[in-house]
């Protein structure tokens, strides 16, 4: 059964084909645990759904807007020093640093009209990451958790949502547990750290060392019968799993060509989209990468260079490096960030531009999506949005909707709450080809 | 003598120290007898609240809980098997209140509570896009929480310093400079870690759900506004000259120069507070138009307010004063439930960023009784957390699991919680080197670095250099000292090594030493072990996370705690078997080490059976096991 026959099955082959696969690869006998991985997929998938991975790159900080995605050419008090350059698409400008990023815009869909209700970055961040705005009171799940719930993974030996580069607190499973949340990973070059036997223990202790460390741990958990305390248990069985998988070489791009390699670039953002690449290869689901240092209140135009010298190349690989190996049609490529930059330039702090979330710019490519597409457009000066505003929440439905997973299903908390993938969300039908 | 009665006579010469003083007449900070007092208070009140809920009071914690619970929250790690076994095996009926001393009294309290201030104030080492750091202000930080400065004089140095970010008198203005360029963020966030007050949504509209509208935060911010640097405008003219000969070229003046622009001058802060703030472009209400002039007035508390008709420059000074003496409850309660959180796992009224006044808190006589505590205390942190520590509500036995005890985890002992990252890595190293607080400290690097190289060793330190340069006073005598500057730094060729007694006297740890999480880089780098265990990225306030993944497990299975510690026979742990006698005596040393309790009766049959199995390579197994063990990995 290859994957795709896996997608189209019925919920309960697909299942019963996790299980499988799970007892067969896992070279390790210990603890039972099997019931709670295949519970991961809940609900069928859409048939139509082009999308089955998802490769989520978060420019941290708040990307501006008027200087990457949505340039005014026109306005030259809005742009400053910034210029736009035409692209691949009728249409299309984006800013003078994203030169590479140009020649692929006919593969994107660039949403000009997002509009977020959060100005502060840990706010906006949070709620571009779970569609709902902070509370102290629970903590809601990031979208890479809600699609592992809802979708389950394809792969089942390896990590179905892994977060490159990522902020802790913003890749976590919220209330439906560690099972849910991203495998992360540090640094791409180093890939998944620790995932082999160190050389001088040999099987057999290992294994001793397993069983020993279970015994112990029933004790506690009997003990204290609580969620958290059961999750490092399950991890456990989830780490041998892992580590006796022949998808580890997913994590390890030093085995991509010399060709590959210098199409990406050598920066550390680079190195992250090449591994979300092999990732999804493998089967991994969604896999998150960020680019931070966005905040640009100081100096904006010098940051923006700097940031869009990280992002152009890698991202014009990406995009191309998926086209050429057929799965950009399986891969839907997202670009988010928590707000736009203020058209006002700050020049009391350098020409700086500080948080704007009525207006910003998100991009999605592959996956389904219309290429050389824009959707929504804001006024003239790219302070508000003047037609098709497209919430945050309408955002993350697009993007379930994408992988056909119902977007729509009510989820219950342990709290006995009601939540689902995009709150109130509804799905941008009109980026869809 | 025996390390049991080491630690014994470390509390007894401890608790002697307190009489040298008697004499003089004592203030509730230094007084034993009054903070025996409050605890008692405070345990009278539990006691009355659990009556009144008719409920059971839970036991006390056993003497092994109570010991590894008071070693994570006050000094950050695990004992030793050493401090372990002098603490389980002595038999004095005072002993928990002189561990409480010994550990408040140690290193490892200001380390643990540094990585907290940390997070709170969002503590890097660097910035993003400047060569100018937060070093200086890192090391005034740890130095405030080494010597114990009272929260309210903390308060008002970081809110109202000025001046030179290397002078270790005025080095809290990197609470500012670390935000250059982004004030209203950097209100915001004084507002919620000082007052517990949240006013970031403000900063961009009306707070739809509370009362702070956009006015208010803007009239505020007027205190604070007119930040820059100490007369940087008389280098521009250079700087821009060297800018544009550097985009030619590399040149060597550029990088000279870069050290005076960001390092000197990039990290002063000169602009006591204005008073007030022109609104913002895309200001939306009837209250005020864009670009109108608002003068600073306080949102609550007793009113201050400062002219609209002329710049002043002390709005600052008078926002700092305002945050500690003029909110009244407000500024001691919010620190007082911080506390609270911090020893008693939860604060009394969640979350603890968003105050509410005693009289509406979850236990409103608690919460008073507590605001007053921390003033009667005079902000002593130090004695606060002594006085909760001291109560029998601490020692309560560990809550099983908050779902299925009757009034939930409110005042009913520590609910069962991960170790922090910090306490994950500094219990580690505890394992693998013994007591960590015997490596010297990290020390502030004062050296001048020209391409990645320390310069002029010897000769002149940062300190000296941001004192010459920011006493400079016009165009001129800057030209003239960067010349001079320039020409030094070619003479000495950036090779020099110079003093070798200033280089010794730098203590500096890279990424992979196996010091304290407080001496490493702030944030340690993301292929590092605390990383993977949540580590806040300092960005926001806050932001370290407890969620298990796997990539925890691998590392605790295959990674580092494999090669330090369970494969390295010099690891700590393995050393202190070495005078044990027979097999039975070592399984309970290497329990006491890492669970800080003797195993249990059927634990030492299967730790037995393991070494009738495998021999002396047993041992590797069964410290491997604990550490895997969730036992190690939380906090009861």
């Amino acid at each position: 059964m290859n994957r795709n026959d896996l997608l189209k099955a019925d919920e309960g082959s697909r299942r019963a084909f996790i299980r499988n696969a799970a007892r067969v690869c896992l070279g390790v006998q210990v603890m039972p645990f099997f019931g709670s991985l295949s519970a991961a997929a809940e609900a069928a998938i859409r048939a139509d759904a082009k999308a089955k991975h998802v490769i989520y790159l978060f420019m941290n900080g708040g990307m501006s807007h008027l200087d990457t995605f949505d340039p005014k050419p026109k306005k030259k008090d809005v742009m400053g020093p910034m210029e736009a350059i035409p692209t691949k698409a009728d249409g299309i400008l984006v800013g003078l640093h994203l030169p590479k990023t140009a020649q692929v815009m006919d593969k994107v869909c660039v949403i000009n009209s997002m509009n977020s209700t959060q100005g502060a970055h840990e706010q906006g961040s949070y709620v571009m990451h779970t569609s709902y705005a902070m509370r102290g009171t629970i903590k809601h799940p990031a979208l890479g958790a809600w699609i592992m719930k809802l979708g389950g993974r394809l792969n089942p030996d390896i990590p179905g949502f892994v977060a490159i580069d990522t902020a802790s607190d913003q890749s976590g499973g919220g209330f439906f547990g560690a099972k849910y949340a991203a495998a992360p990973i540090g640094s791409a070059t180093e890939g998944l750290q620790d995932s082999k036997r160190p050389a001088q223990v040999e099987g057999a202790d290992f294994d001793r060392r397993l069983a020993l460390a279970d015994r112990l741990n029933r004790k506690f958990h009997e003990r204290y019968p609580n969620a958290e305390v059961k999750s490092y248990e399950e991890l456990y069985q989830e780490a041998i799993r892992l580590m006796n998988s022949k998808d580890l070489v997913a994590f390890d791009i030093r085995k991509e060509s010399d060709a590959t390699k210098q199409l990406y670039g050598t920066g550390r953002f680079a190195q992250g989209c090449l591994l979300a690449r092999r990732l999804v290869e493998h089967g991994v689901r969604f896999v998150e990468v960020q680019l931070g240092g966005w905040d640009t209140h100081y100096d904006n135009f010098a940051a923006v260079q700097g940031r869009c010298n990280e992002f152009d190349q890698a991202y014009a690989a990406l995009i191309t490096d998926l086209a050429a190996r057929g799965k950009l049609n399986e891969t839907l490529v997202v670009v988010a960030t928590e707000f736009g930059r203020t058209p006002v330039i700050n020049t009391e702090h350098k020409n700086g531009r500080d948080h704007h979330p009525s207006a910003f710019s998100c991009l999605l490519a592959g996956g389904g999506v219309k290429g050389g597409y824009k959707h929504g457009e804001t006024d003239a000066s790219g302070a508000r949005v003047r037609d098709k505003l497209v919430t945050v929440q309408d955002f993350n439905a697009t993007i379930g909707h994408a992988l056909g997973l119902p977007w729509n299903e009510t989820v219950m908390s342990p709290s006995e709450r009601p939540f689902k993938l995009a709150d109130k969300g509804v799905p941008v039908a009109d980026v869809f080809a | 003598m025996k390390p049991a009665s080491r630690l014994l006579v470390w509390c007894c010469l401890l608790l002697a120290s307190g009489p040298a003083h008697a004499q003089e007449r004592k203030t509730p900070k230094d007084d034993p007898a009054f903070q025996r007092e409050a605890a008692l208070a405070i345990d009278r009140y539990v006691a009355g609240w659990y009556r009144k809920e008719k409920l059971p009071v839970p036991a006390n914690a056993d003497d092994a809980t109570f010991l590894r619970r008071t070693f994570l929250v006050v000094a950050g790690r695990i004992p030793t098997a050493e401090e372990a076994r002098a603490f389980l095996e002595i038999d004095e009926p005072k002993k928990r209140e002189m561990l409480v001393d010994y550990l408040l009294a140690s290193p490892g309290y200001s380390s643990h509570l540094a990585n907290w201030t940390f997070d709170l104030l969002r503590l890097t080492d660097g910035r993003t896009g400047t060569s100018a750091s937060n070093e200086p202000y890192r090391a005034w930080v740890r130095g405030a929480i080494d010597r114990n400065l009272p929260w309210d004089q903390l308060v008002r140095s970081l809110l109202a310093s000025e001046g030179d970010g290397w002078d270790p008198q005025t080095a809290a203005v990197g609470y500012y400079t670390r935000d250059r360029g982004m004030p209203l963020d950097n209100l915001a966030n004084s507002m919620r870690v000082f007052l517990a007050s949240r006013m970031e949504c403000a900063q961009c509209h009306d707070d739809p759900f509370g009362k702070t509208e956009r006015h208010d935060f803007y009239q505020l911010a007027a205190f604070t506004h007119g930040q820059g640097t100490v007369r940087q405008n008389l280098m521009q003219p250079l700087w821009d000259e060297l800018g544009k000969s550097n985009e030619r070229g590399r040149s060597p003046d550029y990088a000279a120069a870069q050290i005076l622009w960001d390092r000197v001058y990039g990290m002063s802060l000169s602009g006591g507070g204005r008073g007030r703030i022109e609104l913002p472009q895309d200001y939306q209400y009837r209250d005020g138009h864009p670009g109108d002039l608002v003068a600073a007035h306080t949102p609550f508390g007793k009113t201050v307010r400062m002219s609209e008709r002329k710049d002043e420059n002390d709005g600052r000074a008078q926002f700092a004063e305002w945050v500690v003496a003029k909110t009244g409850p407000q500024f001691p309660a919010a620190i007082a439930n911080r506390m609270w959180k911090r020893v008693m796992g939860k604060g009394i009224s969640e979350p603890v960023d968003e105050y509410v006044p005693p009289e509406k808190s979850p236990q409103p006589e608690l919460a008073s009784q507590l605001a007053k505590l921390m003033v009667d205390l005079e902000y002593d942190l130090k004695s606060f957390q002594r006085v909760l520590l001291l109560t029998r509500t601490y020692g309560f036995a560990t809550n099983p699991d908050p779902s299925i005890v009757a009034g939930g985890d409110d005042l009913h002992g520590r609910k069962i919680e991960r170790l922090s990252a910090e306490q994950v890595w500094d219990s580690l190293v505890t394992l693998a080197d013994g007591d960590p607080d015997q490596k010297p400290r990290r020390t502030l690097d004062d050296r001048i670095f020209l391409g990645g190289k320390p310069v002029l060793v010897g000769r002149k330190t940062m300190s000296q250099l941001s004192k010459e340069v920011l006493a400079l006073k016009s165009e001129s005598e800057v030209r003239a000292y960067f010349t001079d500057f320039a020409a030094q730094l070619k003479r000495d060729g950036g090779g020099s090594g110079g003093d070798t007694m200033m280089m010794a006297s730098t203590v500096r740890y890279d990424k992979d030493a196996r010091v304290r999480a407080s001496e490493l880089p702030s944030p340690a780098p993301r292929d590092h072990l605390l990383y993977l265990f949540g580590q806040s990225d300092r960005e926001v306030v806050n932001a370290s996370s407890r969620d298990p993944n796997v990539s925890q497990v691998l590392a605790l299975m295959n990674g580092f705690v494999q090669r330090q510690l369970v494969n390295n026979p010099q690891a700590h742990v393995y050393r202190s078997l070495e005078d044990a006698s027979g097999r039975e005596e070592k399984i309970r040393r290497v329990y006491l080490a890492i669970l800080s309790r003797p195993p249990s009766d059927e634990e030492m049959g299967w730790m037995l059976e393991e070494l009738d199995a495998s021999g002396d390579k047993g041992y590797a197994n069964i410290v491997s096991a604990l550490v895997m063990s969730s036992e190690f990995l939380f906090l009861q």
